[in-house]
Order: structure tokens, then C-alpha cells, then sequence
């Protein structure tokens, strides 16, 4: 438990409070939306969470707690975008699955930050990046272009490690398949659905310059899905 | 936005795509025109479901797999049931 509050110290604002977790003294991906929240919302949002605090006391039943941030998540995210939008496009470029997708092979890209182990991308020039530097940095991210980490699809998962600096990553790192869901395609793959999956998965940070990935890299990526001939991909954003 | 964009330049270049993007993420896929969207009820950082929830993992990919076989010039669905932390016994 914290030391008792220091009544002659700093009174910390209500905006002050719900930016800490963005990044801040209190930082905590999960609840880094509290930011973009008002002070209103923000005083809303954690009366909410303490009152199913205090039924849970009595039932035990958490999925309350949960259901609240995740309605408080997408809340922030989407009810304060007047204006915000930095990246907006009317149309819709489309392409046609030329096969059936039972006889299809589907490849497999997330921007989950994973990558096998002796495989480092290295970011900021940085070796084996810790997940704390990763969020420290996140804003270095966002100025340079993304690496793309090949993941042979049969990598055991002890191999794999998953760093971001824009997402909480502990439960990608407790099981993958949260966002690099690779067993259910390869279990897709046995049912039939789909003909093959792509021998070779990839995912990059997500946090990165949109610029440099919409105008060289991404295109550069098609290219690489191409020459591979894969026909369809599965993306995963987090 | 960053899925979008590689969305954006897949499709661009002939291959189809399906994006599975959480709640919080849900206006994205209309905002930026991507072709087909599954958007999840599920916290950030986690859009096929909890960790250990194979069974609703499997039911996300297939959902969204489906909709590559779907016509209209976008396709934007959301996936039926709840985020769920206690998979169920048969998972």
C-alpha cells in the first residue's frame, strides 16, 4: 500500500490523475484510454468500477469489472473523434478471393509486436529491448517505419516473445494466440476450411510512423504476400 | 490505423484481406475504407479473446475467414457474443 498522502504536497488535478496512465507515473496500457477521457467521465468511470467492486465483494462474479472497462475503452476511443481522425479515406480498394477458400492459403499478419527468439528486429537500434523501454520510447516509435518479423507458423511458442510499447502485452505473452492466432488457422486448416495456412506468419508494432508505412512499406509487403502467391491474409490489429 | 493501412495496400495489390479489430478499434475499418472488418467485444490487445480461450479464438477466426467469401464492396461485421474470461469445459 502507498505511503499515507502528503497533504502539503501537489494537489494532483482530476486531468492530471487520468493522464498518469498514459504513460505517465501510473502507467497501465490497459487503462491508458483514461486519458481521453473528460474528468467527468473520468469520475463516471471509476464510480462505476468501484460500485460492481463492491457487489463483487459479495458474488465474486468478476465479469462485471471486466465488461466496464471494456465498454469504457470503447467509449473513449470512439466518443471524442470530432476532429481526430488524422487518417480518412473514401474509398475502398478491394481485391476478389480467386479461389475457393477451402483450397485457399491464408497467410497470417499482426501488428502484435512478436518475434522469434534469436530474431530481435532490434528497434530504435536498440538489442533485446526490454517491454518497459519499448513503452518508455513508444513516441520514437511512432516517427520511424515498421520492421516485419517473420514467424515460421511451426515456431514452438517458447520460442516466441512479443514486445510493444503501444498495447499491454501480458496477455499476448501468456498465450499468442490472443493476437497471433496461429492454432486456430492451423486448426481451420485440418477442418478443411481453408486449404493451407501460409508457412510463414509475420507481425510488426503497430506503433509506428503511418506515412512511412502507408507510402513505402506496406506496398513493399504486398509485394512479399505476392511473390509468395498467397491468396488471402488474415490481419490482426490490437 | 496502422492494420489499415496494410489493409489499404493488400488489397491494393490484389490480395483480400479480413481484419479483426476490437471494439475500441470499431470505427476504424470504416473510417479508413477497408474492404472486410470483425469487430470483437474484446479489450484491447486481445481481439481473438482471453488467453487460454482456444475454442473462441478458433470461432473468431472463422467468422472472420467467412467474410472473404462475402460480396459487397465493404463488409463490416460484429462478432456475436460477449469477451469471456472462464472458457467454457469443453474448450
Amino acid at each position: 500500500m502507498a505511503e499515507p498522502h502528503d497533504d502539503t504536497a501537489h494537489n494532483e488535478t482530476v486531468r492530471e490523475f487520468a493522464d498518469s496512465f498514459f504513460y505517465g507515473s501510473r502507467s497501465n496500457l490497459d487503462m491508458k484510454f483514461l486519458r481521453d477521457l473528460n474528468p467527468t467521465e473520468v469520475g463516471d468511470f471509476f464510480d462505476g468500477l468501484l460500485r460492481h467492486l463492491a457487489t463483487t465483494l459479495d458474488d465474486g462474479a468478476s465479469d462485471r469489472l471486466v465488461d466496464h472497462v471494456i465498454e469504457w475503452q470503447r467509449h473513449a476511443y470512439t466518443a471524442h473523434l470530432d476532429g481526430k481522425a488524422s487518417f480518412s479515406y473514401d474509398d475502398v480498394p478491394r481485391a476478389t478471393l480467386g479461389t475457393p477458400l477451402s483450397q485457399a492459403r491464408v497467410a497470417l499478419v499482426t501488428s502484435s509486436g512478436h518475434f522469434v527468439n534469436g530474431d530481435d528486429p532490434q528497434p530504435l537500434g536498440v538489442a533485446d529491448m526490454s517491454q518497459e523501454e519499448a513503452e518508455r520510447r513508444v513516441g520514437e516509435f511512432l516517427r520511424e517505419a515498421p520492421t516485419l518479423s517473420a514467424i515460421p507458423i511451426d515456431t514452438p511458442p517458447s520460442d516466441l516473445r512479443v514486445r510493444h510499447g503501444g498495447y499491454p502485452v501480458a496477455a499476448a505473452a501468456s498465450d499468442h494466440n490472443v493476437n497471433l492466432p496461429l492454432d486456430a488457422l492451423r486448426s481451420l486448416e485440418r477442418e478443411g476450411v481453408i486449404g493451407a495456412v501460409h508457412h510463414t506468419a509475420r507481425s510488426f508494432v503497430g506503433a509506428t510512423s503511418q506515412l512511412r508505412l502507408r507510402e513505402g512499406v506496406a506496398p513493399e509487403w504486398a509485394d512479399i504476400q505476392r511473390a509468395e502467391q498467397v491468396d488471402a491474409v488474415l490481419l490482426v490489429p490490437v | 490505423m496502422s492494420v489499415g493501412h496494410v489493409q489499404r495496400a493488400f488489397e491494393s495489390a490484389g490480395i483480400p484481406t479480413v481484419g479483426v479489430y476490437v471494439s475500441a478499434f470499431g470505427h476504424v475499418p470504416a473510417q479508413m475504407g477497408v474492404a472486410r472488418a470483425l469487430i470483437t467485444p474484446n479489450p484491447m490487445g486481445r481481439p481473438m479473446g482471453a488467453p487460454g480461450d482456444a475454442e473462441r479464438h478458433l470461432a473468431v477466426v472463422r467468422h472472420a475467414l467467412s467474410l472473404l467469401e462475402r460480396d459487397g464492396d465493404q463488409v463490416i461485421e460484429t462478432f456475436p457474443e460477449p469477451y469471456r474470461t472462464h472458457p467454457s469445459p469443453s474448450a
